[in-house]
Formats: structure tokens, C-alpha cells, sequence
């Protein structure tokens, strides 16, 4: 079986971003990027299953700048067998990557396609979603375990306040989340392999998607400032301050 | 122009997250339909009748709709979409779980997590894990809104008379089947990605003490930390450590006990959202980092947060 | 997190000033192509960050412990951090295809050396020592004894270490006295005892494979009489498993002001223990084998002396680069005292002048010791690899002249730096939990082993300046006035600045040159008086002269770089960083050419009595 997973380059986790003074988003140039840590823990599920013999071949794909070329050597360092790189400059929002996705898979025909459950740049939390629609796949979202037998997976899913676990048909969609596993670190050689390893590169009008946005960034600005700390007379105080204005519990 | 809010429930009672979501509807305008899909839900279907600024729920009863199967539930929702203008459901796992797949199949850009409703098609929400706001406005037909509850008030319970109706409920996709569900362990969060800390100092005056902080950890689903302080006495293990050479921890809430503040330890926890600190020292320097500070004896104080929260 | 691999100025280095783009041309270098090289110091900065450096304070605190039947135990995760070390391919990173290795330019492998010695000094001696041993291995082995120990010690399975210091034998190894009596069957029996034996014991490897220096009962006194010898901790058997234990083992570990988790051993070589008996003609000893020709143990040391002492030179640009780092995050939180210009409430004391002036002087220092390093291992690089014989020989000359500055220079300046990190911290600098304090003790070992500062100076002076009548220190100066005629063609005001200082600078140099060569036969107490001020004025004027050349790319990608380039920040913050470094250490130059040229009379004076 093969298993698709595709990967997206993002601000690096420990950078402290900044709002761009004109509001037209967050300052991006001279930033640090690396793979949205999700999508490492895909990239890490996925390797996993070829190592226990479940999937014979793991694709990673990227969709966007040309820059996602090295996110997808860090897939292929990381173990992945091949890539694809489905180039655009075009500012790309779920819908058309999941349209994008959807189109490699109906090309590559995986049996698994293991995405991260969000990116930790939009925070929108729908591409597999989606990409599962396109394809008329069942989904398993939040997966924190994962098991294969019988053309079916077996996923444990976090959810609000506890576990739950369904089986789906495959081809099926899965969406990591933290607790799935702990991503190895990159071998030196494997970066050295990766090298070798072959990247294709697509077009989106090579696969017939329109990617033009749909939704239409007005501003962006920065969350209003912590106010400036306050003693509280009692406890009664203190938890409605927490419930009603910091909203926290 | 009307909105269909998916109810969050479990076929016996509505969940709180529907409240909020209904708030949500009403500023994008027009009548707010309530879809309660599930399996037996009558209970849940009356619940979300009584919700004020709802006109009418919608029952959708099958036994594939018991556990939210995302399959099941889109497919539903999807047949229903051609009335509404604004499709909404909690940010929720459930939501978020369903909405993308119902968005996608309405060839729809799906808006997640609004805070704020604008105008009819333009909403904020938190981008890059809350450290910027975006305004967005949607050029499709239909707005597919997931909606952070903690962005608006819950609608009243109670006080509204909507219609309840049976609507046709759409076949089980059978691509999918639930096994179980365990509840949440008991077991705390690891202290590193916890979204609560309860963290206690030297103040605790004891190992043996720390144990007042349990109920209320357990209370909150919060991680359990302490400062160097405490550590180097020995009340707790290392890995409990939060400061500069322990953990460098950023969740919601952090909740000081009997900690003074040193340097080290603010350098490990100054970034958390939400600082509570309570210490019998009114000068303690934990106080200048934390937006609520309270003065007074822990030993009293924490059971009485126990309590208060209920 | 406790360190942050400064991986972008790590690729300004390699990529503006030490030419990676030139060096991977070269035959055997294609691999180290930029997006590789890219990949290798995200990857690496990571493994080292998460990994190593959460192990740097708990390793100080728990040190490594010897027990009574002479095994060490290191501190906890170490052993489990090694073996995803080795499993991670570090050690290989340098070293040849054919046993395991990735076979990388030193450029490269020198970003390595630098990223796990910040991480974690203690533990980076281990794989460091290691290189050493397999550098020898290499160099002098037969093929068996490389097919033997290599893949193996590449793989980071086993660990190397080099024994040359005896109790009477420190700084001059000629006083070694270890003995090693040949058998019938071509193994030596060594007895003796070593001291000071980095990672000479420990937990994290399944065999240990010591280089060992010692005498033949035949061979003559003095230097040329010395041989080395491999001797494993457990001999290995003709299938590669593990066989008897070897007769050597650990009397003690040192207690050490600092790198307290590497464990220093004094080892005994022959003391009739282990399961190795006696040999064949009834002599006790260890057994060893030969490592190329007897009598030839010291001259194959002193070329791989040039490696080792080039990683020490890198140990020591990693720990101020820690040491700034963390000085950096202290500075930005803690809130003293007003602004000197009048602020409403106390300030971090980032906000003052002379907390800035200390920060500067620490990255200043780190960034061109950086700088120098790297060069000089891209000089390595071509001097293996280049095709013309005339350019291989240049480099090496360029690269033999940098060692004992990269050594003596940036192990003394990152005692300055560790020092003000230290006082950076205030009080807390001197609180040992704090942490500035242990990057202090660790700089501290670094002037010291693998020669001393004034070995290194003697190296310089004797070997490198005086043997070639000061010609590669001039050809250097020359590439100094070269850089300073492009400062002066820039209208840029820092430019000119740092183009008036670095040219009064390599002034001083040369003066301190012709007088090193030009007296070195004439008076040369007076010449060796002056040897550390020389080398510290040559760190300074080439440390500067990198600094220069920095801040002319920097000035070149903001004045006509792509848009991302002309707005990043690094840039600007390079062209002042240098404008720093001319102002306040090119300074020095003028002091030390002083001292060099005219203060031999005051440290000569005095007899011996007058102490
Ligand atoms: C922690 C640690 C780890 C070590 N690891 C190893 C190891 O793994 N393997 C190993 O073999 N050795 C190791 N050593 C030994 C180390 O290399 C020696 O200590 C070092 O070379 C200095 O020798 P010494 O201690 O005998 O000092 P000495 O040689 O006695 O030097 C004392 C002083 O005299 C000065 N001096 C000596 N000779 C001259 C000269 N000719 N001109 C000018 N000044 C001179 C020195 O600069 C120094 O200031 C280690 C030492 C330590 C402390």
C-alpha cells in the first residue's frame, strides 16, 4: 500500500511572529521555516507503517512556493521515498490544497493519505477533512494511535474529554495529533540519501485546479495586550475574573 | 438568509458549545436553525428548542448518527445545506471534526474558529496560535463557519419556543464504524503541552503539602509543576521543574502557589496566558507577572478555590 | 531552550567568507552542496539542541563516578544520548565513505565540532577524542587494523581515545616512558601508566580503543624514540566479536574544576589484571599493536595534533557562544536600575550601555573566532583536495599558521567571554545553579589540553613564523591590506571606521612579524618572551580582518541583495558587530605589538631568586 503524506512549510514553531506594521499579515521574510510539526508526526506514522511492512512506498507532497522543495527533503531525510512538489505562488487556502491533494491521489491511488490535523500557521484545521470529502474516503481525524489489518485502520482519536476509537474502510484519510508519536531525529545519512531521492514537480493547471482564493484577508493585527495585573480581594473574585474575562477555565 | 448551527450533544442532553455558536449565528443575521443529528435525540432536540433566538430545530434520527460519524453527519448536512446561508458548528473536536468535510463538499472555503462576527461575510479569527487576529472576508455563497466558543457568550438556555422537525435522515455511508470511547484518564497532561499548570513553591512547605494542589489539578485537567525551590527541597522529582533550567512551559492558565517569583522561574513561565499567583507575600515578585494575584495564606486560600469551582 | 545553534550565521561563514560554493567544485567535495549543507545544520542544530544540551547542567551536577572494579558510569542520559549520536551518524560526518562516514569537507564537519561542544562539552570530547583516534588509525593503520577498529569507531560503537600524558610527561611528550615489549606473534605487551585520559573509561560504548605512546625496549631516548600503539579495551576477535579484556584499566578519575561529566582517567596499562595473562616471552603488559613504523609514534602525533588542536580551537568559539546566548536571555529579563538618560521605572539591563558594551565584546570576540575557524577549515579542505599542487600547498601553509590562533586565540578569548557572561549575570552569575558559572570552569580547561596556550605560541613563532622568515604571515597580511583597500573604496561611515582601525592593526602585526622572524635567531628569549602577545595580536588582526570582510557582504546584500536581503536585520546587525570588533579589540593590536616588540626586559629581568 502506498501512503501519501503531504507536508507544509510554516514559520518555525519557536519563532515569535510578528504583525507586519501595514497589516497585511505577519512579517514571513527572513523568518525561520521548517515542517509544520503535525505533518512531522505524519511523516513519522508513515515511516513507521513501511518499517512494520504495511505500506511499501511513502510519498510526501508539498504544495506552494518553490521553497517547499526543501521541506520535502526533510520528508525524504526523514525517510519518505519519493516526492512531489505541486509549485504555486499563489496564496493557497485549504480548499485548493485539499483539490490539489485529491488530484495527486486520484494519480498516485494510495491507500492511506496521513495528514497533519492542522498547520500551525492558519490554525485551520481542515485540509484532511476536505481532501476526504474530495475523495469520498472515510476520515479519521486527531489520531493519537493507528492501526492497520484487514483493508481497514483502526484509529484512536482524541477527543473533547477522552479517547474514542472508530474503524474506516481504505483508502482512507488520518490526521495526526500530538500524541501519536514522537518523530525521530534526521540521520545524517539519510539527509545524504535524500539527495538521491527523486522530487517531481506539478503545476496546479497541470492538474486541473483552480486555486484561486476564496477568502479575502482584510487585516491582520495584533491581539490586544495583556492588561496590567490586578490583586483580586477573595476567591469567589478571582474565579469569575477566570471564567468571564481572561475565559481560561 | 438563515443559518443552520449543528448542535454539539449526546443525543441525551445539548452541550454548552451550542450556546455560544448560536450567539455566533444571530450576528451573521437572518433565522437560526438548530440540526440536531443523532441517534434517540429526542432529549437533546427539546434542550436546543428552549434556546432563545432559535426558530427552529431539526431532527435528523438514525441509529449511524449515535456517534457523530463525520461520514454520516457531512452527508446529512450537506442534503439540508440549499436553505441556509451560513452553516456554523462549535470549534469543537466534533465540529471541526465534521464541518471541513461538509465545506469541501459544498465546494465552500470553510472559516475556522471565528471570534467575531463583522458583517454577514467577513469574521476574525486568531491566526499562528492566537498571536495574530486576522479579519477575513468570504466570497462564497455559503459561509462555513466553525466558531470558538470562548469568542461569545452562550445564547440563554432557555426562553426560547422554536418548531421542532424531523427532517429525512440521509443513509449510513458505511464507510466507517464507531468501536468505543473511553473517557478521559485521570492521569494529568504532561506538564509540557499542558494547557493548565497548577505549580507550586517553596511555600507548600512540604512534599506531603503538595498533595492540597491534587483536587484542584484534577479539578482543572491541569498539569502539576513546582519551582526550583520546591525541587532542590525535595517536596517534588525534577521533572516537575518549570524555570529556566526546567521546563519552559506557555499554557492558558498558570497558577502560582507559594511561589516567590524568582528570575529563573519567571523565565520559564512568563509567556502563559493567564497568571494567577497566590502568595502570602504581598511584595513577592510573582505578583508583577501575574494578571491576577491574590494575598493571602495558601492553605486556606487553595481549598477554597477547590470549592468555589465546584 | 538552552541553546540555539546560531545556524544563520553559521551559513553566512561558510557560505560569504569560507566559500563552500568554490569548495564543493572541488573533487571529493561535490556532495556539500548548499541545500545539503542547509539540511545537515538544521538537522544537526536540532538533535544537539533538544538532545545534548538539556544534558550540559545535569552532567556538571552528577559528574561521572568510577567504582571500585575501575568502571565509570556517566551521568544519566548520556549513554542513551550517545547511542542516537551514533545512530544519527554524527561521528561519521568527516570520515571516510569506505568505513561508514559521510566523507564531508572539515568546513562542514567543523559546524558539527562547533554545535555539540555548545550543546554539551563534557560529552562532545568523547566523539572529539574519537576523531583523533580514527584520524590515527587512518593515517597510519594497516588495512586490517582499518577494517578492524574503523567502521566500527566511525559508527560510534566504540569510542577512541588518545593516552600520550604520563605523570612526567605533559607539554613535553619526548619524557614519555610507558614501555612496550614486542612478541613473537607481531602484539606488543604495554605497561605503564597514563594520566589525564579523556573518556579513557566509561559506560556509553562496548569497547574503547586507546592510542597509546610508549617506548620499545630498543628504541632510542628522547623524541624519535617514541611509538603508538593501539590498544582496545576488549581485543577483538578475528570475526569482529569481542574477545578477552584487555589488561588496561581505570586506577581513578580526576575531580576537576570542570567538563565534570567527561571522565579523566589515569589509566594502568600491565597491572595483571583483565583476562590477557602474560605474553608468549612471560611479560606482563597489556596487549597493543603497532601503528605504523616504530620510533615514528610522535611525528604521526603531531599531524594529527593539527586536527585535534584545530576541534579544541572550536570547543572554545562553542562555549562563548553558549556563554553569550545565555548571557543574551539574562540581559533581556532582568529588570535594574533606571536608564543612565532617565527612564520612568527600572529597566532590563539590556538597556545599559556597559551591559551592551559586555554583550558585544562577546559576540564580537565569538563571531570572528567563528569566522577564523571556518576559514581555515575551508584552507584544510583545499589543501586535501584542490587539483594544482601549488594551491594545495599555499593552503596548507595558510592552514598550519591558523592552528595554534584558532587554538590559542579562541580558547583564550572564550575565557574572556565566560567571564563576562558571568558577570552579566550579576550575583547570579556567581550561583553556580544559574549555569553561567559552569560554562566559566569548562572554557577553563581549554587553554590547557592539547598544549598549552604557550605551546601553541611556541608552535607559532618556531614552526610557523621564524622556520619561513615570517613569509605565510606576510602573504597573510597581504590578503589583510587587500580586504582594507576595499573598505577604503566604500563611502560607508562603519566601513571606514573598521578600514582605519584593521589598517593600523595589520600595521602592528607586521612589525610584531618582522621582529619574530627578524630576532628569533639573535635574541630569541626575548622573541619567546613576546610568543602568547604574538599569537593573541595575530587572532586579533586575522579575527578582525573576517570581521571586515563580513561586513563587506553584509554591506554588498543590503546595498544589492534581493528585497529579503536588503531588509534582514542580520545585515545590518554584521556591519556593526564588526564596526564593534574595530573599535574595541583591533583596538588591542597597538598594546600587544608593544609588549611583543619592546616588553621582553620586564619579563626577563628578574633572576630566579627574585620570584
Ligand atoms: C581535563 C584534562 C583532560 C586531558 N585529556 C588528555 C587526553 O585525553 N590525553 C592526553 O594524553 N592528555 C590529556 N591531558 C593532558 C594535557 O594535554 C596536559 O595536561 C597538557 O598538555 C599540559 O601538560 P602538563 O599538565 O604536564 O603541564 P606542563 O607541561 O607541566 O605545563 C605547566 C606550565 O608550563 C608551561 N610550559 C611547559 N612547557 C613549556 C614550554 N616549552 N614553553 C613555554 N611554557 C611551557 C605550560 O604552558 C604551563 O603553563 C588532559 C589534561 C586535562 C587536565
Amino acid at each position: 500500500m502506498k501512503v501519501l503524506v503531504p507536508v507544509k512549510r510554516v514559520v518555525d514553531y519557536n519563532v515569535k511572529v510578528r504583525v507586519k506594521a501595514d497589516q497585511t499579515g505577519v512579517e514571513t521574510a527572513n523568518v525561520k521555516m521548517s515542517m509544520n510539526p503535525f505533518d512531522e508526526i505524519a511523516v513519522e506514522e508513515a515511516m513507521r507503517l513501511k518499517e512494520a511492512g504495511i505500506a511499501t512506498e511513502v510519498i510526501a507532497v508539498s504544495c506552494g512556493v518553490a521553497a517547499c522543495g526543501e521541506t520535502l527533503r526533510t520528508a525524504l531525510a526523514i525517510g519518505a521515498d519519493r516526492a512531489i512538489l505541486v509549485e504555486t505562488d499563489a496564496d493557497l487556502q485549504p480548499l485548493a490544497v485539499a483539490k490539489l491533494l485529491a488530484a495527486v491521489c486520484k494519480k498516485e491511488g494510495p491507500g492511506l493519505v496521513i495528514l497533519g490535523k492542522q498547520a500551525i500557521d492558519d490554525d485551520a484545521n481542515q485540509t484532511g477533512q476536505m481532501l476526504a470529502a474530495l475523495m469520498g474516503w472515510p476520515q479519521a481525524t486527531f489520531a493519537s494511535k493507528v492501526t492497520i489489518a484487514d483493508g481497514k485502520a483502526q484509529v484512536t482519536r482524541e477527543v473533547d474529554g477522552g479517547l474514542e476509537t472508530i474503524k474506516i474502510n481504505l483508502p482512507a484519510i488520518v490526521t495526526t495529533d500530538l500524541r501519536l508519536n514522537e518523530p525521530r531525529y534526521v540521520t545524517l545519512p539519510n539527509i545524504m540519501k535524500a539527495k538521491k531521492k527523486p522530487m517531481e514537480n506539478h503545476k496546479p493547471a497541470d492538474l486541473g485546479v483552480d486555486v484561486a482564493p476564496r477568502l479575502k484577508t482584510l487585516k491582520v493585527t495584533e491581539p490586544p495586550k495583556r492588561s496590567a495585573g490586578i490583586k483580586v480581594p477573595d476567591i469567589k473574585t478571582l474565579v469569575d475574573k477566570l471564567k468571564n474575562e481572561a475565559k481560561v477555565i | 438568509m438563515a443559518s443552520l448551527v449543528i448542535a454539539e450533544h449526546d443525543n441525551a442532553s445539548l452541550k454548552g458549545a451550542t450556546l455560544n455558536t448560536v450567539t455566533a449565528a444571530v450576528k451573521c443575521g437572518g433565522d437560526v436553525h438548530v440540526l440536531v443529528a443523532g441517534s434517540n435525540c429526542g432529549a437533546a432536540a427539546a434542550a436546543a428548542a428552549q434556546i432563545a433566538g432559535v426558530s427552529k430545530v431539526l431532527v435528523a434520527d438514525a441509529p449511524h448518527f449515535a456517534d457523530a460519524l463525520a461520514e454520516n453527519v457531512a452527508a446529512q448536512v450537506v442534503s439540508m445545506a440549499a436553505a441556509y446561508s451560513h452553516i456554523l458548528a462549535p470549534a469543537t473536536a466534533n465540529g471541526k471534526n465534521i464541518l471541513p468535510r461538509v465545506a469541501a463538499l459544498l465546494d465552500c472555503q470553510q472559516i475556522s474558529e471565528i471570534i467575531a462576527v463583522e458583517a454577514p461575510d467577513t469574521f476574525v479569527r486568531p491566526i499562528y496560535a492566537g498571536n495574530a487576529l486576522a479579519t477575513v472576508q468570504s466570497s462564497d455563497a455559503k459561509k462555513i463557519i466553525t466558531v470558538r466558543t470562548t469568542g461569545f457568550d452562550g445564547a440563554a438556555a432557555t426562553g426560547g419556543s422554536a418548531a421542532v422537525e424531523t427532517v429525512a435522515a440521509q443513509g449510513d455511508a458505511g464507510i466507517s464504524a464507531f468501536i468505543g470511547r473511553e473517557v478521559a484518564k485521570s492521569e494529568r497532561p504532561e506538564l509540557a503541552g499542558a494547557k493548565i499548570i497548577v505549580s507550586g513553591g517553596r511555600g507548600m512547605g512540604s512534599g506531603e503539602n503538595f498533595k492540597i494542589l491534587e483536587p484542584l489539578a484534577d479539578k482543572l485537567g491541569a498539569a502539576m509543576g513546582a519551582s526550583r525551590a520546591a525541587v532542590d527541597a525535595g517536596f517534588v522529582p525534577n521533572d516537575w521543574q518549570v524555570g529556566q533550567t526546567g521546563k519552559i512551559v506557555a499554557p492558558t492558565l498558570y497558577i502560582a502557589v507559594g511561589i516567590s517569583g524568582a528570575i529563573q522561574h519567571l523565565a520559564g513561565m512568563k509567556d502563559s496566558k493567564t497568571i494567577v499567583a497566590i502568595n502570602k507575600d504581598p511584595e513577592a515578585p510573582i505578583f508583577s507577572v501575574a494578571d491576577y494575584g491574590i494575598v493571602g495564606d495558601l492553605f486556606t486560600l487553595v481549598p477554597e478555590l477547590i470549592a468555589e469551582l465546584g | 531552550m538552552s541553546y540555539v545553534a546560531p545556524v544563520k550565521d553559521m551559513k553566512f561563514v561558510i557560505k560569504e567568507l569560507a566559500g563552500l560554493n568554490t569548495l564543493n567544485q572541488l573533487p571529493g567535495c561535490e556532495d556539500a552542496t548548499e541545500d545539503t549543507v542547509d539540511a545537515i545544520l538544521e538537522e544537526n542544530a536540532k538533535f544537539c539542541g533538544d538532545v545534548l544540551a538539556p544534558l550540559n547542567w545535569s552532567g556538571d551536577v552528577e559528574h561521572s563516578v568510577r567504582h571500585a572494579d575501575g568502571s565509570v558510569t556517566t551521568p544519566k542520559g548520556f549513554k542513551e544520548a550517545f547511542k542516537q549520536f551514533g545512530e544519527g551518524g554524527w561521528q561519521g560526518l568527516h570520515h571516510p565513505v569506505d568505513f561508514g562516514g559521510q566523507g564531508l569537507p572539515k568546513l562542514v564537519a567543523t559546524t558539527g565540532i562547533e554545535m555539540i561542544n555548545s550543546a554539551n562539552l563534557s560529552f562532545a570530547l568523547c566523539p572529539l577524542l574519537s576523531d583523533g583516534a580514527i584520524e590515527a588509525i587512518l593515517l597510519t593503520g594497516t588495512e586490517q587494523q582499518r577494517a578492524t577498529y574503523l567502521p566500527n569507531m566511525v559508527s560510534a560503537k566504540w569510542t577512541g581515545t588518545m593516552n600520550l600524558t604520563e605523570p612526567q610527561a605533559g607539554s613535553d611528550l619526548s619524557l614519555v616512558r610507558s614501555r612496550a615489549v614486542p612478541q613473537p606473534d607481531a602484539s606488543y605487551r604495554i605497561s605503564g601508566q597514563k594520566i589525564f585520559i579523556t573518556w579513557g573509561e566509561h559506560d556509553m560504548a562496548e569497547n574503547l580503543v586507546h592510542l597509546v605512546l610508549a617506548r620499545t625496549p630498543t628504541a632510542p631516548a628522547g623524541v624519535k624514540g617514541i611509538s603508538l600503539f593501539i590498544c582496545p579495551k576488549f581485543l577483538v576477535n578475528p570475526d569482529g566479536s569481542l574477545g578477552k579484556r584487555n589488561d588496561v584499566f581505570c586506577a581513578s578519575i580526576e575531580h576537576k574544576l570542570g567538563i565534570k561529566a567527561s571522565p579523566t582517567a589515569v589509566l594502568v596499562f600491565g597491572d595483571g589484571k583483565g583476562e590477557v595473562g602474560v605474553g608468549a616471552d612471560g611479560t606482563a603488559g597489556a596487549v597493543g599493536y603497532l601503528v605504523g613504523e616504530e620510533n615514528r609514534g610522535l611525528e604521526y602525533m603531531f599531524i594529527m595534533m593539527n586536527a585535534a588542536r584545530f576541534a579544541v580551537g572550536m570547543q572554545g568559539v562553542a562555549v562563548a557562544e553558549r556563554a553569550y546566548q545565555k548571557a543574551v536571555s539574562f540581559a533581556r529579563d532582568r529588570v535594574q536600575g533606571r536608564a543612565v538618560e532617565g527612564s520612568a521605572a527600572a529597566v532590563t539591563i539590556i538597556h545599559h550601555p556597559d551591559v551592551r558594551r559586555m554583550l558585544m565584546t562577546m559576540r564580537a570576540l565569538t563571531e570572528a573566532a567563528r569566522a577564523t575557524g571556518y576559514i581555515a577549515a575551508a584552507a584544510s579542505d583545499a589543501a586535501h583536495h584542490h587539483p594544482d599542487a601549488a594551491v594545495r600547498a599555499d593552503n596548507q601553509a595558510f592552514y598550519e599558521y591558523l592552528v595554534p590562533i584558532v587554538k590559542g586565540f579562541s580558547t583564550e578569548m572564550s575565557l574572556e567571554v565566560a567571564s563576562l557572561g558571568v558577570q552579566v549575570h550579576g550575583g547570579m552569575g556567581f550561583i553556580e545553579e544559574t549555569g553561567a558559572a559552569q560554562y566559566y570552569r569548562d572554557a577553563r580547561i581549554l587553554t590547557i589540553y592539547e598544549g598549552t596556550t604557550a605551546i601553541q605560541a611556541n608552535d607559532l613563532v618556531g614552526r610557523k613564523t621564524a622556520r619561513d622568515g615570517g613569509k605565510t604571515a606576510k602573504a597573510i597580511i597581504a590578503q589583510v591590506r587587500s580586504t582594507e583597500a576595499e573598505l577604503a573604496a566604500s563611502n560607508h561611515a562603519d566601513l571606514k571606521v573598521i578600514c582605519d582601525q584593521l589598517g593600523r592593526a595589520s600595521k602592528a602585526l607586521e612589525d610584531a612579524v618582522e621582529f619574530v622572524a627578524g630576532s628569533a635567531k639573535s635574541d630569541i628569549r626575548a622573541v619567546y618572551a613576546g610568543s602568547v602577545p604574538y599569537l593573541m595580536l595575530a587572532g586579533v588582526v586575522i579575527g578582525g580582518w573576517n570581521m571586515a570582510r563580513a561586513a563587506l557582504v553584509a554591506q554588498a546584500k543590503i546595498a544589492a541583495g534581493t528585497e529579503a536581503e536588503k531588509r534582514d536585520p542580520f545585515y545590518a546587525a554584521k556591519i556593526k558587530t564588526a564596526r564593534f570588533y574595530a573599535d574595541h579589540i583591533l583596538t588591542r593590536a597597538g598594546g600587544l605589538r608593544a609588549s611583543i616588540v619592546g616588553g621582553a626586559e620586564g619579563v626577563l629581568a628578574l633572576s630566579e631568586e627574585q620570584f
